[in-house]
């Protein structure tokens, strides 16, 4: 082998592998080639769905204030702990710090993400306050992260908990007005997409799906300190009688809005541990009662709407009772003969009984639908009932005879509120409801003369002679009516468990405040000029003075004396 | 070819003695490009990591920028050391490099890290053996082959003594174990002994018999078999045996043509594991698209094919030591190189090997700039060589 030959060899040989090394680079440009212009699309997509993210941006729920802008409900920033499970995993042995910090087993905590592995997002802990949720944030775990919330809050509590309810965890209105209005409350969450890190944390934001629409204010025709003071009479009633529950309904004939509504028993909405479902319920409009003695005025209305009745019409109640299809109607007493205004005065059923039976049927159903019976109000406020008013076809001789005096009929408190604020109003009938501007058309049901007239009746009521001297408010005349009923058990009436209802008005004679006073179940005292009167009274003579009304009637004065010439037996 | 190349670039030597001392610019110039580019890199990839890691967000840059300078005056100081006194101390040096290598495995001594003891913890940094190893084992083969070229070709037996030297080193690495470094060294060792002659039916059996260890040994062991699998569809379980790949590839896909800017790389935010590290590449690719990538890649092309020049100018004089050092330096940079970047790319099975002159890695730093000094001091002497030598003498007509 010559050295020429040698160098020859060895010359090629290096270009070889040279030449081989280079086909490498080659080979890896080519490849690159590959990767980042043909395979561009696939592997940004593969990169998008690691990277980005949808993020929801919650929207602030409208604020619920009263008619003086004062907050029924308010909502503040809150954090929910999040994490991605499979992540999260990977710091087991860091878990146990996360748990001291939530408050939660650090087993409890395992079991919640591993559970969950196969998923990308879980909640750890809703709503707790920013700072805690700073803190979270600090351990730097993989994986977790923070959303931001709001929560509800009720600064009334549990005095206006049935009326505006409350929301859920996920900020949506679950009962009362928040469940009522949740769409004008609720705002629209905005969605963003987000380049996150492989840790959860959010790197920069990509672009905006759908801005975030905060939601709108709410202001209700609710007065909070009608409500208040409402509220704290009717506790104390309630307590006193040891009854099982009650309610109380403020309006404003005038204009149908509803200014107080409380009932018993109630809740702490802001802290819903423990919670029993019948606290739950606004039972001002979803229960029904059956209206008794209450319904009264409306008959005597209705006969004086029919033109079917002289002037100065007597009825002859003697001797206390009267029999109809076998059954016995009875007053308390023998009142003899009485005028109209006698019978709502005494509270005459046997009476109001006679009356009824003079109208034909479809006139007493007519003015006592007219005024609202049987029908929801329109308020729209969530399980409204709509009580029951048989239409006359079905009833029988003793339907009619009772309906007079309010059994066989059911109402809830908002209905027989807004009955009485048609007396009120002089005829005009305005629908209840909660939210002033809310669209209502106010009708005439009945002439103003009547309404009048029924009016003058009721302040007799509130006297002496009546049965609700006790609802008597210094200062003020009051137009009114009690109402004691026997509560409806299974197979009839139960003997022992009543109702007791005080409906009425001030001043007499030009009501600016109509208000239903319902105690389910008093224990000893159970008629509603004892038990329900005396609360309507103190309610009325407080609002009165809230809403500074000129008093109409000095003291001594206040009770109405309706000439009675006939007089009690 | 590479000799009219260089001898056209290197021109001025005609004009002066004076500019026989300058080293080869060009080479230089490309060394600094890489290694800048490395340094940027560093930074950009680590910088999150390292905030959240150590709290200081350029621990990393810091920690390479000091290797870096190490690494230049290391350069600097192989420039002017003699070519001869490497030549004689080869076997003192491959000695040297077999004690570390089984210094580091020995229990207690050796850091492990994700089940591979390659390390010796020295305090401020871990030296990682297999870089030292290489550089002394192709310091002693250049040697060898220098003083026992003619029996390496002719005698069988010499040439299975070599293999075998070279193979004792490989199975060292593999219990480590660093199947990367085992490769690179193998390669490098078989290439030089490829240049140096040795016949290609001997050459062929060798390279056989290696191919089927190599395949046996991948396939003995499972993890090295899913590893092998993983690489080729990664797409298949991309949350475990094919996490770090499909992350890189997303990487250097996410880069297109031109890239995401530099810092806008969003795969280094924890998603690529080792991103300022064996993986520094993808995030370069995301950052930098296909212009940097293409870039870098001819960068390293030229610069195997530099020093490649280099070792055959140094042959043409008879500096033989000098020719198979540059070249086993031109072999071991393009033979890594090539492997990171292929495994970055998803050409080749993940191993852990660095970017030479690019990516994190003291050791790493601090040989290749050793090895770039020793290149510079073969053009060196050659140049030197050549200057003494009478003018006429050149063969090459400008």
């Amino acid at each position: 082998m010559t050295r020429r030959r040698d160098k020859g060899l060895r010359f090629s040989r290096r270009h070889f592998v040279v030449g081989v090394l280079l086909a490498g680079m080659t080979a890896l440009a080519a490849r690159s080639v590959h990767l980042q212009v043909l395979d561009r699309e696939f592997l940004r997509e593969e990169g998008d769905a690691r990277h980005l993210r949808v993020v929801k941006m919650s929207a602030h729920r409208g604020m619920i204030t009263d008619r003086n802008g004062e907050p029924l409900a308010i909502s503040t920033p809150v954090d929910s702990v999040w994490a991605n499970p499979g992540e999260l995993m990977s710091a087991r042995e860091r878990l146990p710090e996360l748990a001291r910090l939530l408050g939660v087993p650090a087993d409890d905590l395992w079991q919640t993400i591993a559970s969950r592995a196969d998923r990308e997002f879980v909640y750890l802990r809703r709503h707790i306050n920013p700072d805690l949720g700073r803190r979270v944030l600090a351990l730097e775990l993989p994986g977790v992260a923070l959303q931001r919330e709001y929560r509800r809050f009720y600064p009334l509590g549990e005095v206006a908990a049935h009326l505006i309810g409350f929301t859920n965890v996920d900020d949506h209105g679950q009962e009362g007005l928040e469940l009522a209005w949740d769409a004008w409350l609720s705002g629209e969450p905005g969605l963003k997409r987000v380049v996150r890190d492989r840790l959860g944390r959010i790197v920069k934001d990509v672009e905006q799906i759908r801005p975030v629409r905060p939601g709108h204010d709410l202001r209700l025709s609710i007065d909070s300190r009608l409500q208040y003071l409402a509220y704290r009479e009717l506790k104390k009633a309630v307590e006193r009688h040891r009854a099982r529950a009650g309610s109380i309904v403020l309006l404003d004939p005038h204009s149908g809005e509803v200014l107080a509504m409380v009932n018993q028993p109630s809740y702490n909405p802001n802290n819903r541990k423990g919670l029993k479902v019948e606290a739950l319920r606004n039972r001002a409009v979803t229960d029904v009662f059956e209206p008794g003695s209450t319904v009264k005025p409306f008959v005597v209305a209705a006969a004086l709407e029919s033109g079917r009745v002289p002037r100065g019409l007597r009825i002859d109640t003697s001797p206390g009772y009267y029999r109809v299809s076998g059954h016995l109607i009875r007053d308390d007493r023998n009142n003899g003969r009485l005028d109209l205004a006698h019978i709502l005065i005494r509270s005459s059923n046997v009476g109001a009984s006679k009356l009824a039976m003079r109208l034909p049927s479809d006139v007493l159903w007519q003015g006592l639908s007219r005024v609202g019976f049987g029908q929801a109000t329109g308020s729209g406020f969530p399980g409204e009932r709509s009580g029951l008013l048989n239409p006359p076809q079905r009833w029988r001789k003793l339907d009619k005879a009772t309906l007079a005096f309010g059994y066989g009929l059911s109402v809830t408190a908002l209905q027989l509120a807004q009955a009485y604020s048609v007396l009120a109003a002089d005829g005009v009938l305005h629908p209840a409801h909660f939210v002033p501007g809310q669209e209502v058309r106010p009708r005439r049901v009945m002439r103003a003369a009547t309404a009048r007239s029924v009016r003058a009746m009721l302040r007799g009521v509130i006297s002496d002679e009546g049965t609700a001297r006790r609802a008597a408010v210094p200062g003020y005349s009051v137009a009114g009516k009690t109402g004691t009923v026997h509560k409806a058990v299974a197979g009839g009436y139960a003997e022992d468990r009543y109702v007791a209802i005080f409906a009425g008005m001030a001043p007499a004679d030009d009501p600016r405040l109509v208000a239903v006073v319902v105690i389910d179940e008093p224990q000893g005292d159970y008629y509603g000029g004892k038990v329900a009167a005396p609360v309507f009274s103190r309610v009325m003579q407080a609002a009165l003075r809230v809403l500074n009304v000129a008093p109409d009637a000095p003291a001594g004065l206040q009770a109405g004396r309706v000439s009675s010439r006939e007089g009690a037996a | 070819m590479a000799e009219l190349l260089l001898d056209r670039r290197s021109a001025p030597r005609r004009r002066a003695g004076r500019s026989l001392v300058h080293p080869d610019w060009a080479l230089l110039a490309v060394v600094g490009t890489l290694l800048g580019l490395g340094l940027v890199m560093v930074a950009s990839a680590s910088i999150t990591v390292a905030d959240r890691n150590t709290g200081n967000p350029l621990y990393f840059f810091q920690r390479q920028l000091v290797f870096v300078a190490a690494g230049l005056m290391l350069m600097a100081l192989m420039y002017r050391i003699p070519l001869q006194q490497w030549e004689r101390s080869g076997r003192g040096l491959l000695l040297f490099a077999a004690f570390l290598l089984v210094l580091v495995l020995i229990p207690g001594v050796g850091k492990t890290v994700n089940g591979s003891t390659r390390w010796l913890p020295l305090g401020f940094f871990s030296l990682q053996v297999s870089e030292f190893a290489k550089l002394f084992v192709a310091i002693y083969l250049a040697g060898f082959l220098v003083r026992r070229g003619e029996q390496v070709r002719n005698d069988l037996r010499v040439f299975l003594r070599v293999v075998a030297v070279l193979g004792v080193f490989a199975v060292l690495l593999l219990l480590e174990p660093d199947f990367g470094a085992a490769v690179v060294l193998m390669g490098m060792g078989m290439g030089m002994l490829f240049l140096a002659g040795v016949r290609l039916g001997r050459f062929a059996g060798l390279m056989g018999l290696l191919v089927l260890a190599m395949g046996v040994l991948a396939v003995s062991s499972p993890y090295r078999l899913k590893r092998l699998t993983a690489f080729l569809d990664p797409w298949q379980d991309p949350f475990n045996s094919g996490f770090q790949l499909t992350q890189a590839l997303i990487a250097i896909g996410r880069g297109g043509w031109t890239g995401a800017g530099l810092g806008n790389s969003i795969q280094k935010l924890f998603y690529l594991p080792e991103a300022h590290n064996d993986f520094l590449f993808a995030v370069f690719a995301e950052e930098f698209g296909l212009l940097g990538v293409l870039l870098v890649i001819g960068l390293y092309g030229w610069l195997l094919w530099r020093i490649f020049a280099i070792g055959g100018a140094a042959e043409r004089l008879g500096q033989c030591f000098g020719a198979f050092l540059a070249w086993g330096a031109g072999i071991w940079i393009g033979l890594q190189a090539f492997i990171n970047i292929g495994v970055n790319m998803g050409m080749l099975p993940t191993k852990g090997l660095t970017l030479p002159l690019m990516s994190a890695g003291g050791s790493s730093m601090l040989v290749t700039c050793t090895l770039i000094g020793l290149v510079l001091r073969i053009d060196r002497e050659r140049r030197e060589a050549e200057a003494s030598a009478a003018a006429p003498r050149r063969r090459v007509v400008p």
